[in-house]
């Protein structure tokens, strides 16, 4: 049963969800702290409208460049701002038909109804629920008491009904019973071996921002986090049961069906090495001090889940602003981006702090959020460069990083470019993961550290050049993206023209330019068979720069 | 058309492009196929001296040092059951676990009092990579990438990466690019994936394919200049460099007698033992090899002992040897170390957990002087007995010994100087 049911309000100025949360924890926290917290009064003044999300956000950019005299970039044509919002929101490039669409519509309000658009459709709560896994578990994780389908499915749900982010974050911090019906279990099942280090310091960098295993061994050297701290927070994780549960299957066989997690009261505490070789032992204590009144009673993780969510704490909504517009900027006001803290000022500090602000007042709505920074001026501005600079590094968001795709991206934006003239696509969520392993790599190690080899590598390179998938985009074959295209093309007035202007459509949700276009259609128009030329400059296009990053 | 050597005092957007256009544009598109080079630069650089190499043993998790270089039969508590052993160097015991490689440890140093004050993998391996601790402001080059374009950079008409890394994916370059990102062999004992263009694609298709390549893409570099766009072409004329490689066997290890083969061992850390001597030999700059499983937080004697051990034992060994008898020793920097050393007591899952406080790491090679062991814990580990090591002591001391600058200073992305020996002394022992 979970303990925070039931639908809140969603929408900007529905602070209900806040409140309702408030008033819910006060139900079952004996803790007095919490529930003098009472609803909040009243919508946020400021709060975005709908004609103007990002109202709150420009005034504050704009005074940040001009206080150190900074000349923005030049506002994003459509096919940049297109194709970056597909490729954020939605996790793939638009297809052919989709990026028409949008540069053909002249509406002035275009770009937020497309940022709408997209968060509902079917891949966005897909591509947060992907990102959200590998977060929560990682990429290569495979073990075999962790329904990693069960997560992501979970997620999808939460994402696609915008759950706000407290309840979601209080259910996969607390979230008991079985991890095949509860897919939020398995990420504390994941996270539970050596003592549940791995749990402790995946928690507080995720739900908080805070990177408090650099104090796992020794007080911090740059602001007041001890190494009790640290190990404050994992004997929360402590007094946790995990049972598998065995079924026969249909052949007769025993087989754990699946595992199931639950809480039970304990006087439990973590032991760790201090620096001198003496041992230290701590019991729970969360990040600001506060300590649990009886962790011998307490269900702990319950508890640390209300510390988590507690609306006087701002580290929850930090830490998902500051992530989510990194997702979007490619860098967040702090870096690394679960590094927040006294030593590590943010950029843009007003900013930062006015977004946190009504991120929790809105009632944590991801939506909302996306919405807000969506439409801002640093995600409208181009990536091109406004004017020479020494230094290309640019804190101030006033022009639009580039950025590689994520393998996910990569391969479902390949599929998409290649597969634009099938409706509906053809994803492959596991052909996906099974292409995306070779870049994998797991250190094995009680952190559960792993890396891909994938950021413009040159295995990367040679992927794209040589691999399998890029000979299944070529394709000359029946049904393949080419012989479709060129079908289309020979019905068409100027099939040349056709031909390339539907290649660069499909790999970068572009027109060529008029010399772009000139030269290749010349080229066509000589040459009696199209295909090989058609490959290659498919290849090349598919190959490019503009292709692979963000921009 | 050769690149020209870049400038090492700034990475700024101007190098990037000029390093960019030379890398790429002038060479693959215009002679794919066309032209395979001569010997590498490596056998014969200026003065006929080879240049420097580095072999980096990672023993990824944190090797247990007190089990291997460090032993303390006489401390009740922590010893564990490990026996020491006499080596080829007078007076220097290891464990009785590693029986090849204390027949090559006149050749090696062991140094026992490093104190390094990262107990978490993620930061330990940063900090043991680059000799920093991590920074938000800066991503630092690890020193692998630094070397690799120090002294590989400055080579003329080299084929294959300068920076390697067999087993795990090694250290970002950090504001270096991503021609020093080390290139990742993830199975020695297989093949370099998609190394080949598809059948139907020959010499002049490929040329054809790759001009359309720059045709597409010179645009949009040229209105945006950011590193990334910059990277991933000089990224592509390294790849397409090494395609066109002659050296491009050099990954398959089957050309091998097997008796080599065996003497290495087959596993991936003995068969990349053996891949880093093949690259080093062809005169890539820095190559590293990773070995797993040592966070032994529980059965570490009986991890260490049984699989562990043997396995490092055979292929440390093997390369020492090999790298001695062909004459490639003195130019080659062996380096043994994992992210932090293991806790001197033993936990009751007969297991030993993270210490970085003091613990053992071992090189030699590279013309330092060589059976020696530096600095000392306590009686029972728990302490530096004598002459404390810090990490950037130790990347002075690699620096040195690669005849690299010690006052090598990068200008970072923001602008801000960045030393590759920062506040660190070399070895005097060593490269005295």
């Amino acid at each position: 049963m979970p303990l925070l049911g039931g639908r809140f309000g969603r929408r900007p100025g529905a602070v209900r969800g806040v409140a309702a949360l408030a008033a819910g924890l006060a139900t079952v926290v004996a803790s007095a702290a919490l529930a003098d917290d009472g609803p909040r009064a009243g919508p946020p003044e400021s709060s975005g409208s709908a004609a103007d999300p990002a109202g709150f956000i420009d005034p504050l950019l704009k005074a940040a460049w001009e206080e150190d005299g900074v000349k923005p970039a030049v506002p994003a044509g459509d096919e940049e701002y297109l194709r970056r919002a597909y490729l954020d929101v939605i996790g793939r490039i638009p297809t052919v038909a989709e990026a028409r669409e949008f540069l053909t519509t002249k509406a002035p309000d275009k770009r937020a109804r497309l940022i709408d658009q997209l968060l509902e459709h079917v891949d966005y709560p897909k591509n947060f629920a992907t990102l959200w896994t590998n977060l929560l578990l990682g990429r290569s994780r495979q073990e075999r008491n962790v329904d990693r389908d069960a997560l992501t499915a979970w997620l999808r749900k939460q994402f696609a009904a915008d759950r706000p982010w407290n309840e979601t974050v209080y259910d996969l911090v607390t979230a008991s019973g079985s991890n095949k019906e509860n897919g939020a279990v398995n990420y504390t099942i994941a996270h539970l071996e050596n003592e549940a280090i791995p749990l402790t310091s995946r928690s507080t960098r995720l739900f908080l921002g805070r990177q408090l295993q650099c104090v796992q061994c020794h007080d911090h050297p740059q602001n007041d986090w001890k190494q009790a701290d640290f190990w404050g927070i994992n004997a929360f994780y402590r007094g946790i049961k995990v049972e598998e549960v065995r079924k026969a299957d249909a052949s007769g066989l025993e087989r754990v069906d699946h595992v199931e997690l639950s809480d039970v009261p304990t006087g439990a505490f973590a032991r760790f090495d201090r620096r001198n070789g003496m041992m230290g032992v701590a019991f729970p204590k969360f990040i600001d001090g506060r300590k649990v009144a009886n962790p011998d009673k307490a269900l702990r993780r319950v508890e640390l889940g209300k510390l988590v969510v507690d609306p006087d704490g701002d580290m929850l909504a930090q830490a998902m602003v500051n992530r989510t517009w990194a997702h979007f900027m490619g860098k967040g006001f702090v870096n690394p981006v679960d590094d927040i803290g006294p030593h590590n000022p943010p950029a843009l500090e007003p900013l930062f702090a006015k977004l946190t602000e009504e991120f929790h007042a809105g009632g944590y709505d991801v939506k909302q959020l996306i919405r807000w920074i969506a439409a801002s001026a640093a995600y409208q501005a181009s990536s091109l460069r406004p004017a020479k600079k020494e230094f290309p590094e640019d804190e101030l968001f006033s022009v639009m990083a580039l950025r590689s795709m994520s393998p996910e991206q990569l391969f479902d934006s390949l599929l998409t470019a290649t597969a634009a003239h099938r409706p509906g696509g053809a994803r492959d969520d596991a052909k996906r993961d099974r292409w995306m392993r070779q870049f994998l790599f797991t250190f094995g190690n009680d952190e559960d550290d792993e890396t891909t080899s994938f950021q413009g590598t040159i295995p990367q390179s040679l992927m794209m050049m040589n691999g399998e998938l890029m000979r299944d985009a070529l394709s000359d074959k029946p049904g393949s993206f080419l012989t479709d295209a060129l079908r289309q093309a020979r019905r068409s007035r100027r099939p040349a023209a056709f031909m390339v202007d539907q290649l660069y459509m499909a790999a970068l949700s572009r027109r060529p330019s008029n010399s772009e276009a000139q030269a290749l259609v010349r080229y066509l128009e000589s040459h009696a068979d199209a295909m090989p030329f058609l490959q290659d400059l498919f290849w090349a296009l598919l190959n490019s720069n503009e292709f692979v990053l963000i921009h | 058309m050769t690149p020209p050597i870049i400038t090492p005092r700034g990475m700024r957007r101007r190098h990037f492009l000029g390093h960019m256009a030379a890398t790429t544009l002038g060479i693959p598109a215009a002679c794919f196929f066309a032209n395979l080079r001569g010997a590498a630069a490596a056998a014969a650089a200026p003065g006929g001296k080879r240049p420097k190499s580095c072999i980096l043993l990672w023993m990824s998790g944190g090797p247990s040092h007190l089990d291997i270089w460090d032993l303390k039969p006489d401390s009740e508590r922590n010893g564990g059951p490990f026996k020491p052993i006499a080596t080829s160097a007078p007076g220097v015991m290891i464990s009785e676990h590693m029986p090849n490689v204390a027949k090559q440890m006149h050749h090696l140093n062991i140094l026992r009092s490093l104190d390094s004050k990262e107990g978490n993998h993620d930061r330990g391996t940063y900090l043991m990579h680059t000799g920093y601790v991590p920074n938000p402001t800066v991503v630092h080059p690890g020193w692998g990438s630094t070397a690799a374009f120090e002294i590989g950079g400055r080579m003329e008409d080299f084929d294959l990466p300068h920076c390697v890394s067999i087993n795990t994916p090694g250290q970002g370059a950090g504001f270096l690019g991503m021609s020093y990102t080390p290139f990742m062999v993830g199975d020695p004992n297989g093949q370099i994936a998609n190394l080949a263009p598809p059948k139907d694609v020959d010499a002049l298709r490929m040329n054809r394919r790759l001009q359309m390549l720059s045709r597409v893409e010179n645009d949009f570099i040229k209105k945006r200049g950011a590193a990334p766009a910059v990277d991933h072409k000089a990224v592509y004329g390294k790849t397409i460099r090494m395609m066109n490689s002659k050296y491009k066997d050099i990954f398959k290890l089957d050309s091998e007698p097997d008796a080599v083969r065996e003497l290495y061992g087959k596993h991936s850390f003995g068969s990349g033992c053996l891949l880093a001597r093949r690259l080093v030999e062809q005169g890539v700059t820095y190559v590293e090899v990773a070995m797993g499983g040592w966070d032994t937080h529980a059965d570490n004697f009986e991890t260490l002992s049984t699989r562990l051990l043997p396995q490092l034992d055979q292929g440390m060994a093997a390369l020492t040897a090999d790298l001695a008898d062909r004459g490639l020793l003195d130019s080659t920097l062996i380096v043994w170390m994992g992210e932090f050393g293991r806790t001197p007591r033993i936990n009751p899952n007969a297991g030993r957990d993270h210490w970085p406080r003091c613990w053992s790491i071992v090189m030699g090679g590279a013309g330092m002087k060589s059976g020696q062991v530096v600095g000392a814990t306590d009686k029972d580990g728990v302490d530096v007995a004598d002459r404390p090591i810090g990490v950037m002591d130790m990347i002075a001391t690699m620096t040195k010994a690669m005849g690299i600058g010690m006052d090598t200073q990068y200008t970072t992305p923001r602008g801000r100087p960045l030393k590759v020996v920062d506040d660190g002394k070399p070895i005097a022992e060593l490269v005295g």
